[in-house]
């Protein structure tokens, strides 16, 4: 038990110097910071200006008025926001393998997954969280949302969970690579894919198409269940139930993914021969 | 000529041998169309027209961007951007052979393999799933191929002139983005600009994006009369000539800058 505190203490502290770590490089190239300063929020913001000249046009979306989705669109940024600051290194896991640079890291006292996550922090995920939290307030601000306590650990529970499903994801994608030994830039599907299926209501697809995003690949409870619980739409349940499944399907897809990723690191040879 | 061809031949060679690559594409690809066809059958269910358009030409129009936007991948900027930082681009520009056009040729290369392992996939896939992409009206297809060879120039002349930043700015990853971005957003590659508001519209129409991907596509399911296309494959040519301009200016003073930089 003193063992496992220890270790515990460990890895916090070592957690505490690779964040100092990665704010001092991110500090070193201030024109690049500048880059992704413009492009993230862009990004963010023109799509979402693009989801309200729509819905203008149109009215609704299977129901769904513009301050709902402007609701379910901000929780679901910002818990990309926050999978991207610590699970992104799963996009680029094949190159990791092809480059063999998954080495440095079984050298080292410490597990592998926590290291090729966290010593690779991507801070600039920040400039994702920010659009996606003003898109948030904004579509609280719209539906009228009564915040109080009930709202608030639904929220931060929902978040835990959402970004914990979508890390999880990423890394069952990218541990792939260590049986196809390819190096498949994974990113950019992913993300287009997790933007279609979570910042538009999920009730829009066909029901084969919800159910396996509800339980075979659970997208729908990173915003869609969530944002429908607390905005008590399409009859799904109010209270933290909801919020609570999330978290548990977050946990359970990030064990899976884990045992995905030790399993296939045995698989690792290195690079070369 | 034949130096180009070459280049094209050789490119083509290498696109072939990623295979696991092209299959990941066309799945995620097709993911992508799907997921957007039912947004679409979504935002139409109990609507008629809107914005001159019925459910069934915005179907079209999804099935068609998608195969579009196979074609009118470029890889210039990156490959500049890998040039400079390596070094390369010195004993690149040393070759007898003017560089640009050996990235045009590699980018048609590409894209002639990318015909056949992704277009014509995504194309069948798109027809069985969705809808099978008819043209409105037959008699505008020179129309559509000459507007989609142009968009081509214009998305390509475009990404070379992004790429050259990299002579100077070195990493240009955000920039990328950043086109990126844009040109998905205000080319009506996702979203038609005609579902705008009016006075965004008009601005957008005025930019060069729109004639890469809405022009052809709305001439592809007949929206708006023929005199409005044929404007607007005006204002297209004109963006073009304007756009290969300021390349031809920019790739001397650029091919000027690095040999400086060389010493």
């Amino acid at each position: 038990m003193k063992n496992l505190f220890r270790e515990l203490i460990h890895y916090l502290d070592v957690t505490a110097h690779v964040i100092k770590m990665a704010v001092m490089t991110v500090i070193e190239y201030p024109s690049n910071i500048a880059g992704w300063l413009i492009s993230n929020p862009l990004q963010f913001i023109m799509g979402f200006a693009i989801i309200k000249f729509v819905v203008e046009s149109f009215g609704q979306i299977n129901g769904w008025t513009y301050g709902q989705l402007a609701f379910l669109y901000g929780l679901s940024v910002i818990s990309h926001a926050l999978s991207m600051i610590f699970f992104v290194q799963g996009w680029f896991m094949g190159y990791y393998v092809i480059e063999g640079e998954f080495d440095r890291y079984l050298t080292r006292p410490l597990g592998v997954l926590y290291q090729f996550f966290f010593t690779n922090i991507n801070i600039f995920g920040v400039t994702d969280l920010i659009p996606g939290i003003l898109v948030f307030l904004y579509g609280c601000v719209k539906c009228g949302v009564s915040v109080n306590l009930t709202f608030l650990v639904q929220v931060m529970i929902t978040l835990i969970g959402a970004t914990l499903i979508r890390g999880g994801i990423y890394i069952l994608l990218g541990s792939t690579s260590f049986y196809t030994r390819s190096a498949v830039d994974f990113g950019q599907y992913t993300q287009e894919i997790m933007d279609k299926t979570t910042m538009y209501p999920l009730s829009m697809y066909p029901e084969s198409i919800q159910f396996i995003l509800t339980y075979l690949i659970p997208v729908g409870w990173i915003s869609f269940y969530p944002a429908a619980s607390m905005l008590g739409t399409e009859g799904v349940r109010s209270g933290l139930t909801v919020s609570l499944v999330t978290l548990g399907v977050g946990i359970a897809v990030i064990l899976i993914a884990g045992a995905f990723f030790n399993r296939g690191l045995k698989q690792y040879e290195s690079a070369g021969n | 000529m034949k130096k180009y061809l070459y280049v094209i031949k050789t490119q083509i060679i290498k696109s072939m041998t990623y295979e696991f690559n092209v299959y990941g594409n066309i799945i995620m690809q097709t993911i992508i169309m799907i997921t957007s066809a039912y947004f679409w059958r979504a935002l139409y269910k109990g609507q008629g027209m809107v914005g001159d358009v019925d459910a069934e030409s915005m179907l079209t129009y999804v099935v068609l961007s998608s195969v579009l936007s196979v074609l009118l991948i470029t890889n210039v900027e990156r490959r500049i951007e890998k040039s400079v930082e390596k070094g390369t681009v010195a004993t690149d520009l040393m070759k007898p052979i003017n560089l640009f056009g050996v990235y045009f040729a590699e980018d048609i290369g590409a894209v002639i393999a990318l015909v056949f392992q992704n277009m014509l996939p995504i194309l069948i896939i798109g027809s069985l799933m969705i809808r099978v992409p008819v043209m409105a009206d037959v008699h505008d297809l020179p129309l559509f191929l000459i507007s989609v060879i142009e968009s081509f120039l214009i998305n390509w002349l475009i990404a070379a002139l992004f790429g050259m930043i990299a002579f100077t700015a070195v990493n240009i990853d955000a920039l990328i983005q950043v086109k990126k971005h844009l040109l998905r957003l205000l080319s009506g590659s996702i979203i038609p600009v005609w579902f705008f508001p009016a006075g965004v519209a008009r601005v957008l129409e005025s930019l060069p994006f729109v004639y890469i991907y809405q022009l052809p596509l709305s001439i592809y399911i007949g929206r708006g009369t023929r005199a409005e296309h044929l404007r607007q494959m005006g204002i297209q040519s004109i963006w073009l000539v304007i756009l290969a301009a300021a390349f031809l200016i920019a790739q001397k003073k650029a091919a000027g800058k690095v040999m400086v930089q060389g010493g």
